[in-house]
C-alpha cells in the first residue's frame, strides 16, 4: 500500500516535471532571447556569401548586438563564390559563418564545403531546430543539420487586392473559382487577367501556373519518381493534367503568351514593374520575383501616384485548392574550425528563432522557414495553409532535369509550338 | 516692490547667469567640437598620407618585378611566365603576397600563380574567369610609379579578400616563342591593409576607415558602416533630397571635408572624407560616432550647480538681511504714517476749528451787507468780508495743496457757462483792480460757445490764481484778461481755449522763473512782504493745469509786467456764441453791489439741524429772500423727530454734534421707514474742508455736502438743484430793496403774494399803509357782507363783494380776488346758488387774512420799531429773569414797570411774538399766563 502511494506520488512528480519542462521548452522559442555567453565577450565574426549586399543580415547584427556590443560581425561578399568559397575555408581568413545552397550535397566539389561545417542539431548547441518548417528541414544522411535554412521560396502569383476590392471580387480558392474569376475580370474589360514572363526559367509564368500542380501529381505517384528522374519517356504521362489546365487557359484568353513576350521583357524585373502598372490582377512569378517588390515600388512612377496594396498567393490550379510549394534559397552554415565558434554558434542559436528568421525574411521579402507568416502582410496568405497541399520540392524526390523538361513542355504547349499530347510523347527530350 | 516681483526680479538675473553660462560653455564646447572636428579631418588627411604612401610602395614593388622582366625582355632575353613567376617566388619576402602573372588574350583569364592552389598543392594555375575584376583594363597603367589597383575582390586561389597592384609585362611565349603582354600583379590580403588602419586610428579608439571606389562600392569598410555600397547605405538611413544626394557625393568623391550622418542606429556620426592621391577613383573614409568625438558635449554641471546653489546663497543671504530692515523701516514708516496721519488730523481739526467760526463771521457780515444802511458799518462789514475771505482763500490753498500733495485730487468735468465763470471772475477781480486803481481791460472772444465741458471750479481757481496774482504784483497801469479759442481738429465737440493775463506789473527775473511753480516759494520775498500768500498760489495752479492736460506759460520783464496764459482743451455742450461779454459785464458791474437772490420757494420746506445757534440763525438769514420755509433743530435727536413728523424737501445736517453727530442722526433717520422723508436729499454741513472729505460723506450716506463757513451762492444754487423744480419760482427784480421793509410775517400769509402787491403799491411803505387800510377795514366790510347776505340783499352784497375783489387784488390776496370776482359775477346774474354755496367760504377767507394781517396794527402801535434800539440778549434774558421772579412775588407793579421799560427797546424776531403776548397779558391782568409764556409753553 505503502508503495503504490510512493510510486503514484513519483509518477505525479514525474508528469509535473515534463509538463514545466514541455512548457520551458514550448516557451523558449517567443521568450526574449538569453544570451549563454558572458555579454562582454569581445570577438570578430565573418560571414561570407554570394550576396553582393545583405541588409536584412546586417539588420540581425545590429539585433545581436543588443545582446554581445563587443562582438563584431561583418558580412563578406566573396568573388565567384562556388569556387571561391571552398579556398576560403581552408585559408588562413576563412569565415565563420559561411552561405550554402541545397544543390552544394549533390555536388562532390562541394564536399570539403561541408566536411567544415558544425553539426547544429547538437543538444549542446540548444538551437532550437523545431521553429523550421518540416518541409524545410534538410538533414545529412546520418541525421544532423548542418545547414541552417534563411530563406524559402515559393511560385504562385502577385494579387492585386485593390483592383480585386474594386470589381467586389473575392481571391480564387480553387481552379473552377479561379476559371469564374478570369471570366469575370475578361468581362470587367480586363484583357489577359494573369500574366506573367513567358519564358522556361523558374520564375516564367508556367512554372508558377502548373508546376506545383504537377509535382502533386507526382507526390500522388511516388513510384513514377525514378522513371521521371531517368527522364524515361513513358513517364510524361504524370505532366498531362497540369499541361491541360495551362493550355486550356491559353485557349480560353485568360493567359496571352504573346502579350507577356511583348509587355514583359525578363522574369524579374519588367514583371514587377509591369505589375506596377496596375491594370494586372494576377501576375504570375516566384517568391525571388516577389523579394524584389519593395525597392521597386519607389522605382514605378505608376505605383507612386497611383499605389495598391498586393499579395502573395499561390495559384489554385488544383480543384480542391493550390500547392505551396516552397524549397529553400539560402542555407547559413558554421565553420567548425571557427577561431570564435562559441559566439558564432550563439549568433546561430540567436537567429534560429521565429522572431529573427522572420524579420530577415521580411526585410529580403522572402519566404520565412518557419510558419510565422505574420511579420511580412505580402505572405500573409500562407499563415495556416493546409499542411496536405504544403510540400518541399525536396520531397517530391524530383531532380532538376525533371523540373526542366517540365518548364520547356509548357513553355511549347503554351506558345503552341506542340500540343498536349506531343509534350507527353516526348518526355526527356524537352529540353533545348 | 512687491516681495513677489523682487523673487521674480532675482530668478530672473540667475536665469540671465545661467544662460549665459551654458551659452557660453556651448559656444565653447561648440567652438571644442569643431576643433575636434578639425583635428579629426586632419587625422583623415594624413591617413590618406600613410596610405597612400604604402600603396605607393606596394606599387613600388610591383614594379621592381615588372622592370625586371621587362628589362630581360627588352634584353633580347624574354622570359617565359614560368621563369618570371619564378623570378618573383624568389623576390617576395612574404608568404601572405601573392604574385599572379594572367595572360588577358585568354578569355578565361588564366594565369600563373606563386602559390598552388588551397585545394590542390601541385596546382599552380590561376583563373579570373568568374571575377569581374578588369573591366577597365586601359586604366591600368604600364608607366612606372603609378599605382594601378584592383577592388577588393576574392583570391580565386585562397579565398581571401585581396587587393593586387598591377604593371603589363612582356614575357615569352613558349608555344609560338613571340613576345606576348600579360598582367603582373602583386596580391595581398585586403587584412594586410586594414592592419595599417589600426595604426592610423591614432587617439581615436572608434574610428573606422573604410575606402570605397567613385561608385561608392566599399574595398575595406568597418564594422558600422553596412551595404556593400556606402551611398546606399548613406542613402538608407539619411533623408535626402536628390539633389542635395548628389551633391554629397560629389563632394565625397572630389574633395576633402566633413560631415554628418545618421548610422543605422540612428546615431549621429561624423565621417571625414578625402580622395586618394595616388589612386584614382579611390577615396578615404574615415568614420567615427559623433558622440565619441565630441568629448565635452555636456556643460560642466559641477560649474552650473556651484554657480546656482552659491547664487541660491546669495539670495537667501540677501533676502534675509532686507527682510531685517524691512522690518525697521515697516516700524520708521509706521512711524511716519502716524505722524502723516496726525498732520492730516491736525489740518483737519485745524480747518474745522477756523471754517466753524468763519462761518459766522462772513454769513452774519453778509446779513450786515445785506441789511445796513449805514455806510460806515457797511464800509467795516466790507473790509471783514475781505479779510475773511482772504483768510478763507489762504486756508482753502493749504488744503489744496495737501490733496495734491496726497494725490487725491481728482478732476471733475461737468457742464458750466463759460459767461457765468468769466463774469464770476471779473466781479471778484475788478474790484479789486479797481480799488487799487489798476485799469482792468477784457479781451473776450465773442465766439466762444456758450456752455462748456470742463472742471469749472479748477479753472476758475488756476484763473482766479493768475488773476489775483497779477492784481497782487501790479501798483499801477493795468491788467488785460484774455480770452480766445479755437476748434480742435481732432475732437469735433471740443475747443481749445486760450486764457492770457497780461499786467504791468514788478515782472519777474529770468533767475526767478524756475522757482516761479514751486511751492511756497515767495519771488522776491522782501520787495513783497507786505504782499499776502503761501507761495502756493502758482503751484496749485500749475498743478491742476499739469491734471487737465495743460501748464502755465510765462513771458515777463523784469520790472515791466508779465503775460501769464495757458491753452485748455473743454468739451462744448452748446455752440452758441457768448456774445459781446464786456459789454455784458459793464452793465452788471453797476449792479454788482447788489444782492439778489436766484430764486424763491416759498412751497419748499427744509430742515437744517446744527448744535450752533448762531449757524442756524445765519442759515436762515442767507434764506431769508428765497421764502424756503425753515425749521431748525439744536441736536440730532430734535432733528430726527422733526424728520419723524414733517415732509421737508431738504435737509442739510451738521456732521459735528455732540452726543449724536451727523452721520449717527443719518444712519438713524434712514433706518425709520414710515418717515415722510423717504427720498429727501440729505446734505451734510461740515467744516471739514481737507483731501477726501466729500467721498467720505458720500460714502457715509450723504446726498451732498457743503462746507462751512457757507458760501450764500453756493447755497442757494445747491438748493437750485435739489428743490423741486415745481416749487421754485423766479426771483423778481424790484422785490430785493423793497422786501426788505417788509415784516417777515406778511411774506408767510398764505394766498397773499407781495410780488403782486408790491407791484401794485410800488414801495413797501405804500403796500404797508394799503395792507394797514385792508385790515382796518376787514372786521367791518365782512360784518356787512355777512349782513346784507343774511337779509338776502343781493345787489348790496355784490357792491361789497366788488369792493373786496379790488382791495383783496391790490395786496396781492389773488385767490381771495378770484373767489370775490365768482361771487360778484354770481350776484350781478343773480346766481343765488353760488352765493349760496361759496359766500361762507368768502368770508372765513376774508376773516382769515384779516386775522394773519393783525399783527400790523402792532407795528403801527410800536410807533417805529426800527428808531429804537435792538434789545441786547443779556438784557432780555435778565428782563425775562426779573418778570418770573415779580410774578412768582405776585409784584405785578414791578411786572408793569419793567414791561414799560421793555417798550423802549425793539426785539429780535424771534422774541417779538413772546413780547407781545407778554404785552397782552399784562393789559388784561393775566399774570399767571406770563411764566408760562416765558418759558415757551404758550406763544
Amino acid at each position: 500500500m505503502k508503495f503504490k502511494k510512493i510510486s503514484s506520488i513519483l509518477l505525479t512528480a514525474a508528469m509535473a516535471v515534463s509538463l514545466v519542462s514541455c512548457g520551458s521548452a514550448g516557451q523558449k522559442n517567443s521568450a526574449e532571447f538569453s544570451p549563454a555567453l558572458s555579454t562582454d565577450t569581445s570577438c570578430s565574426i565573418r560571414v561570407v556569401g554570394s550576396y553582393s549586399n545583405f541588409e536584412s543580415l546586417e539588420s540581425e547584427f545590429e539585433r545581436f548586438y543588443e545582446y554581445y556590443p563587443n562582438v563584431s560581425m561583418n558580412y563578406v561578399y566573396l568573388d565567384d563564390y562556388n569556387n571561391t568559397i571552398t579556398s576560403a575555408l581552408m585559408s588562413d581568413e576563412a569565415p565563420d559563418i559561411y552561405v550554402t545552397a541545397s544543390w552544394m550535397l549533390d555536388d562532390e566539389k562541394m564536399t570539403p564545403v561541408f566536411e567544415k561545417a558544425e553539426v547544429l542539431s547538437d543538444q549542446k548547441l540548444n538551437i532550437n531546430l523545431d521553429c523550421i518548417r518540416k518541409g524545410a528541414q534538410w538533414k545529412t544522411e546520418s541525421g544532423d543539420t548542418i545547414m541552417l535554412p534563411v530563406f524559402t521560396r515559393s511560385f504562385g502569383m502577385l494579387v492585386n487586392m485593390d483592383l480585386f476590392e474594386k470589381n467586389s471580387l473575392s481571391i480564387p480558392g480553387n481552379y473552377e473559382e479561379l476559371v469564374k474569376t478570369c471570366e469575370k475580370l475578361k468581362e470587367l474589360g480586363y484583357e489577359t487577367p494573369i500574366m506573367g514572363a513567358n519564358g522556361t526559367t523558374v520564375a516564367g509564368m508556367y512554372y508558377s501556373f502548373s508546376f506545383p500542380l504537377f509535382c502533386n501529381d507526382v507526390m500522388k505517384n511516388k513510384d513514377s519518381v525514378n522513371a521521371l528522374n531517368a527522364l524515361e519517356g513513358s513517364a510524361g504521362e504524370l505532366m498531362r493534367p497540369a499541361l491541360e489546365r495551362l493550355k486550356t487557359f491559353v485557349d480560353q484568353g485568360y493567359l496571352n503568351p504573346e502579350k507577356c513576350s511583348e509587355e514583359i521583357e525578363d522574369d524579374y524585373n519588367a514583371v514587377i514593374m509591369r505589375f506596377f502598372e496596375g491594370d494586372v490582377p494576377m501576375m504570375l512569378g516566384s517568391g525571388d520575383m516577389v523579394s524584389g517588390t519593395l525597392k521597386r515600388e519607389s522605382k514605378s512612377e505608376a505605383f507612386l501616384s497611383n499605389p495598391f496594396k498586393y499579395k502573395f498567393f499561390v495559384v489554385p490550379s488544383g480543384d480542391e485548392g493550390g500547392y505551396f510549394l516552397n524549397s529553400v534559397n539560402l542555407f547559413f552554415s558554421v565553420n567548425k574550425n571557427s577561431k570564435n565558434l562559441d559566439m558564432t554558434n550563439e549568433f546561430i542559436r540567436f537567429i534560429t528563432r521565429e522572431e529573427e528568421l522572420g524579420n530577415m525574411a521580411a526585410i529580403k521579402r522572402l519566404i520565412t522557414p518557419t510558419n510565422d507568416f505574420s511579420l511580412d502582410e505580402v505572405y500573409s496568405s500562407l499563415e495556416g495553409f493546409p499542411q496536405e497541399r504544403a510540400f518541399s520540392y525536396r520531397e517530391t524526390g524530383l531532380n532538376d532535369a525533371v523540373g526542366k523538361e517540365f518548364r520547356a513542355a509548357a513553355y511549347k504547349v503554351a506558345n503552341g509550338m506542340i500540343t498536349v499530347e506531343e509534350a507527353v510523347n516526348s518526355y526527356g527530350k524537352l529540353w533545348d | 516692490m512687491k516681495r513677489s516681483l523682487i523673487a521674480a526680479v532675482d530668478l530672473a538675473i540667475i536665469g540671465l547667469i545661467l544662460f549665459f553660462i551654458i551659452h557660453y560653455a556651448n559656444t565653447k564646447m561648440h567652438e571644442s567640437n569643431e576643433n575636434q572636428v578639425e583635428a579629426f579631418e586632419k587625422m583623415t588627411v594624413s591617413a590618406e598620407q600613410t596610405i597612400t604612401n604604402y600603396l605607393e610602395d606596394e606599387q613600388h614593388l610591383c614594379d621592381i618585378w615588372a622592370n625586371y622582366i621587362n628589362r630581360s625582355a627588352q634584353a633580347g632575353t624574354p622570359l617565359t611566365g614560368e621563369e618570371a613567376i619564378s623570378f618573383i617566388r624568389k623576390a617576395k619576402i612574404s608568404p601572405m603576397i601573392y604574385g599572379h602573372l594572367i595572360f588577358l588574350d585568354d578569355s578565361s583569364k588564366k594565369g600563373i600563380s606563386t602559390h598552388p592552389s588551397a585545394s590542390d598543392p601541385n596546382d599552380y594555375s590561376v583563373s579570373y574567369g568568374n571575377i569581374n575584376l578588369f573591366e577597365n583594363r586601359e586604366k591600368i597603367s604600364r608607366e612606372v610609379g603609378v599605382v594601378s589597383l584592383t577592388r577588393a575582390y576574392t583570391n580565386p586561389q585562397n579565398g581571401i579578400q585581396s587587393i593586387a597592384f598591377m604593371n603589363y609585362v612582356n614575357v615569352l611565349d613558349e608555344a609560338s616563342g613571340a613576345i606576348k603582354e600579360a598582367l603582373l600583379m602583386r596580391v595581398e590580403p585586403v587584412s594586410v591593409l586594414e592592419d595599417k588602419f589600426v595604426f592610423l586610428k591614432g587617439e581615436y579608439e572608434s574610428v573606422e576607415i573604410s575606402l570605397i571606389n567613385r561608385e561608392g562600392d566599399y574595398l575595406v569598410h568597418g564594422k558600422s558602416l553596412k551595404n556593400s555600397n556606402f551611398f546606399e547605405y548613406y542613402r538608407s538611413y539619411n533623408r535626402l533630397k536628390v539633389a542635395d544626394y548628389n551633391e554629397m557625393t560629389k563632394r565625397v568623391t572630389s574633395e576633402s571635408g566633413t560631415m554628418t550622418m545618421q548610422n543605422s542606429k540612428g546615431e549621429e556620426c561624423v565621417i571625414s572624407y578625402t580622395p586618394l592621391r595616388s589612386v584614382d577613383d579611390w577615396f578615404l573614409l574615415a568614420y567615427i560616432p559623433k558622440k565619441d568625438l565630441a568629448a565635452n558635449t555636456v556643460v560642466d554641471w559641477l560649474l552650473l550647480g556651484t554657480v546656482i546653489l552659491g547664487l541660491s546663497l546669495l539670495i537667501i543671504f540677501n533676502y534675509l538681511v532686507l527682510r531685517s530692515y524691512n522690518i525697521r523701516l515697516t516700524a520708521a514708516a509706521k512711524a511716519a504714517n502716524q505722524a502723516n496721519e496726525a498732520k492730516s488730523h491736525f489740518l483737519s481739526t485745524m480747518s474745522h476749528d477756523i471754517r466753524t467760526p468763519m462761518n459766522a463771521i462772513l454769513g452774519l457780515n453778509e446779513m450786515v451787507l445785506r441789511e445796513s444802511r449805514e455806510e460806515e458799518t457797511l464800509n467795516y462789514s466790507r473790509s471783514i468780508q475781505t479779510a475773511g475771505n482772504t483768510l478763507l482763500s489762504l486756508i482753502n490753498d493749504i488744503l489744496d495743496f495737501s490733496r495734491i500733495e496726497a494725490g487725491r485730487m481728482e478732476i471733475i468735468n461737468v457742464d458750466y457757462s463759460f459767461v457765468s465763470m468769466v463774469n464770476d471772475l471779473v466781479n471778484m477781480v475788478s474790484g479789486r483792480a479797481q480799488d487799487k486803481g489798476l485799469k482792468f481791460d477784457l479781451d473776450v472772444d465773442r465766439n466762444i460757445p456758450m456752455i462748456l465741458n470742463g472742471d469749472e471750479i479748477r479753472v476758475k481757481q488756476v484763473i482766479t490764481n493768475i488773476l489775483t496774482n497779477a492784481v497782487k504784483y501790479t501798483k499801477e497801469g493795468s491788467i488785460t484778461f484774455k480770452a480766445g479759442f479755437e476748434k480742435e481738429e481732432s475732437k469735433n465737440d471740443s475747443i481749445r481755449l486760450f486764457i492770457s493775463v497780461t499786467d504791468t506789473g514788478i515782472g519777474i527775473k529770468a533767475e526767478d522763473m524756475k522757482r516761479m511753480f514751486q511751492a511756497f516759494e515767495r519771488i522776491d520775498e522782501i520787495e513783497n512782504r507786505s504782499i499776502e500768500g503761501t507761495g502756493l498760489g502758482m503751484s496749485i495752479a500749475q498743478s491742476f493745469l499739469n491734471l487737465m492736460g495743460s501748464h502755465i506759460e510765462v513771458e515777463s520783464e523784469y520790472g515791466k509786467g508779465s503775460t501769464f496764459s495757458f491753452a485748455l482743451v473743454q468739451g462744448v455742450k452748446d455752440w452758441k456764441p457768448i456774445g459781446d461779454f464786456e459789454e455784458a459785464f459793464k452793465k452788471s458791474l453797476s449792479d454788482r453791489n447788489k444782492y439778489r437772490e436766484r430764486f424763491t420757494a416759498p412751497d419748499a420746506r427744509i430742515l437744517v439741524v446744527d448744535d450752533t445757534p448762531v449757524n442756524l440763525s445765519v442759515f436762515e438769514s442767507l434764506l431769508k429772500y428765497t421764502k424756503v420755509r425753515i425749521d431748525k433743530a439744536l441736536s440730532g435727536d430734535e432733528g430726527i423727530s422733526f424728520y419723524r413728523r414733517e415732509h421737508y424737501d431738504v435737509i442739510f445736517l451738521d456732521h459735528m454734534m455732540p452726543d449724536k453727530d451727523g452721520i449717527e442722526t443719518l444712519l438713524e433717520m434712514k433706518e425709520i421707514s414710515d418717515s415722510p422723508n423717504n427720498g429727501t436729499p440729505v446734505i451734510c454741513l461740515t467744516a471739514n474742508a481737507i483731501s477726501g472729505m466729500r467721498e467720505m460723506y458720500i460714502r457715509e450716506g450723504f446726498d451732498d455736502y457743503i462746507t462751512k463757513p457757507v458760501d450764500p451762492d453756493r447755497l442757494e444754487l445747491m438748493l437750485l438743484h435739489y428743490l423741486p423744480k415745481d416749487k421754485i419760482a423766479s426771483a423778481k427784480e424790484s422785490e430785493v430793496k423793497e422786501e426788505k421793509d417788509i415784516p417777515d410775517f406778511i411774506s408767510r400769509i398764505d394766498g397773499l403774494d407781495i410780488d403782486v402787491g408790491l407791484k401794485h403799491c410800488r414801495s413797501s411803505e405804500t403796500y404797508l399803509d394799503t395792507l394797514k387800510v385792508y385790515l382796518d377795514s376787514a372786521k367791518g366790510n365782512a360784518d356787512e357782507i355777512e349782513k346784507y347776505w343774511d337779509d338776502r340783499d343781493i345787489k348790496n352784497t355784490t357792491i361789497k363783494i366788488h369792493a373786496l375783489k379790488s382791495s383783496s387784488r391790490v395786496i396781492g390776496a389773488l385767490g381771495l380776488g378770484d373767489l370775490a370776482e365768482k361771487l360778484e359775477n354770481a350776484g350781478e346774474t343773480g346766481d343765488v346758488k353760488t352765493l349760496e354755496d361759496e359766500t361762507g367760504e368768502l368770508l372765513s377767507q376774508y376773516r382769515k387774512l384779516a386775522k394773519a394781517l393783525e399783527p400790523l396794527n402792532d407795528i403801527r402801535d410800536d410807533g417805529g420799531a426800527k428808531e429804537k434800539p435792538l434789545i441786547s440778549k443779556r438784557d432780555l434774558k435778565e428782563a425775562y429773569e426779573a418778570l418770573s421772579s415779580f410774578c412768582a412775588a405776585y409784584e405785578y407793579d414791578s411786572v408793569v414797570n419793567i414791561m414799560e421799560s421793555l417798550k423802549g427797546y425793539s426785539f429780535p424776531e424771534d422774541e417779538y411774538m413772546r413780547f407781545e403776548a407778554l404785552k397782552k397779558a399784562v393789559l388784561n391782568f393775566d399774570y399767571e399766563e406770563i411764566p408760562t409764556i416765558l418759558t415757551g409753553g404758550e406763544k
